[in-house]
């Protein structure tokens, strides 16, 4: 009788999940891919006006999601959805799209942003998709594109079985299976310790030293950028070229986005040829592609920048405010 | 505390007198009110429990 009790509430429970949860401006930090799935589906059914692809950038990094671009453009009226996360890259960007395509989503457009630091090796998103996404894309992949990536290690946190019976529980059971973006919309981060260690730094003010000794100095991006020729073998590149071989064969229109770059805080390194040629070199694939191109490369200046390529508030305000007739062409 | 209730040879013959045990004491052992609570330790484990997910650490500056 405990039992039936326990098993009909959490039924119930996962029932009121289903209908209820809320879907978010953008996917979490440390999105699930139980949202990722409920999110495509919901595509599927209503394709927006816009899908933005990208990378921290067009996620708003270190901002609220009311503050992202894509957040304010939506504000405006827009019909547009944020599926940029934290650690994108071309990879992550053709397995989205591979994902979307297979789950029968036909967005009217596309704005996805080239980062040109995302070409370099040293890249932590280069050759590794996000977790949620490996798990949803990995089976659309072809053998040759996943040889490209590297897959995501074991936990080293969990023990094997704990791992097997922490996807069986998930394939099941959809409240345990969105308890990271339950947490996260909650707690404001991964967990409720790690929320309670922030507040603990904001109000000791420890965050706001760790904050100011961490203001961004040229040296800190020192090897960001490569700027050796992007070579054909580039996983990047070759991403970026299946990114719009995709787009041509689904007839799906796209705007790319040259990423804002903070040219007054990397001045010497990359205000140099190299790094206009590889600019270049990518602006020309994407018109060539068929590409609407926007760039942005040079369009902030240093106090709209957070540090390399991520914008203030202001700055996705500006950002959204220049976006904001291209969509509506 | 048996020394209080006269008569009273053990622990249960004490709870048995106690007026709030009588009314809790039922409600624990009702079977619907155990589910409910164990219910909500499951949803409280699920929603404080630390994130043991794997996550993408995306490195900045």
């Amino acid at each position: 009788m405990v039992a039936l009790v326990l098993v009909v509430l959490l039924a119930a429970l996962d029932a009121a999940v289903a209908a209820w949860f809320p879907r978010f401006d953008r996917v979490s930090d440390n999105f699930s891919a139980a949202y990722l799935e409920r999110e495509v589906e919901a595509l599927a059914h209503d394709p927006p006006q816009a899908i933005f692809l990208g990378d921290s950038v067009l996620w708003g990094y270190r901002l609220p999601a009311a503050d992202a671009a894509p957040t304010l453009l939506r504000r405006k009226g827009m019909a547009v959805n944020n599926l940029s996360f934290e650690g994108g890259s071309p990879a992550n960007t053709y397995a989205m799209l591979r994902l979307l395509e297979a789950r029968g989503v036909h967005p009217r457009l596309v704005v996805f942003n080239v980062n040109q630091k995302e070409f370099s090796a040293a890249d932590s998103a280069y050759q590794k998709l996000h977790p949620s996404l490996e798990t949803l894309s990995w089976p659309l992949l072809t053998g040759d594109e996943r040889k490209l990536l590297t897959p995501t290690p074991p936990s080293t946190t969990q023990k094997p079985i704990e791992v097997a019976l922490d996807r069986w529980v998930t394939s099941f059971w959809r409240f345990y299976a969105l308890r990271s973006d339950l947490r996260e919309a909650l707690f404001g981060d991964v967990d409720a310790v790690h929320a309670l260690d922030d507040a603990i730094q904001v109000a000791s003010g420890a965050k706001a030293r760790s904050d100011a000794a961490h203001k961004p100095t040229p040296d800190r991006f020192e090897g960001t950028y490569d700027l050796s020729p992007i070579d054909p073998q580039n996983v990047s590149l070759i991403f970026l070229k299946k990114i719009l071989a995709l787009l041509a064969r689904d007839h799906i229109p796209a705007v790319a986005l040259l990423t804002p770059t903070n040219h007054t805080l990397l001045h010497e390194f990359i205000d140099v040829p190299e790094y206009q040629k590889n600019l270049a070199f990518t602006r020309k694939l994407l018109e060539r592609g068929g590409v609407r191109v926007v760039d942005l490369d040079r369009t902030f200046a240093a106090g709209e920048f957070i540090d390399n390529d991520h914008l203030t508030a202001a700055g996705n305000q500006r950002m959204a405010g220049l976006l904001g007739p291209v969509l509506a062409q | 505390m048996i020394e209080n209730v006269p008569g009273a040879q053990n622990v249960e013959e004490v709870l048995a007198h106690d007026p709030v045990y009588q009314v809790l004491g039922r409600r624990l052992a009702h079977p619907v009110f155990l589910g409910v609570v164990l219910f909500l330790i499951v949803v409280v484990m699920i929603v404080f429990g630390p994130s043991t997910e794997s996550r993408f650490i995306y490195t900045d500056f």
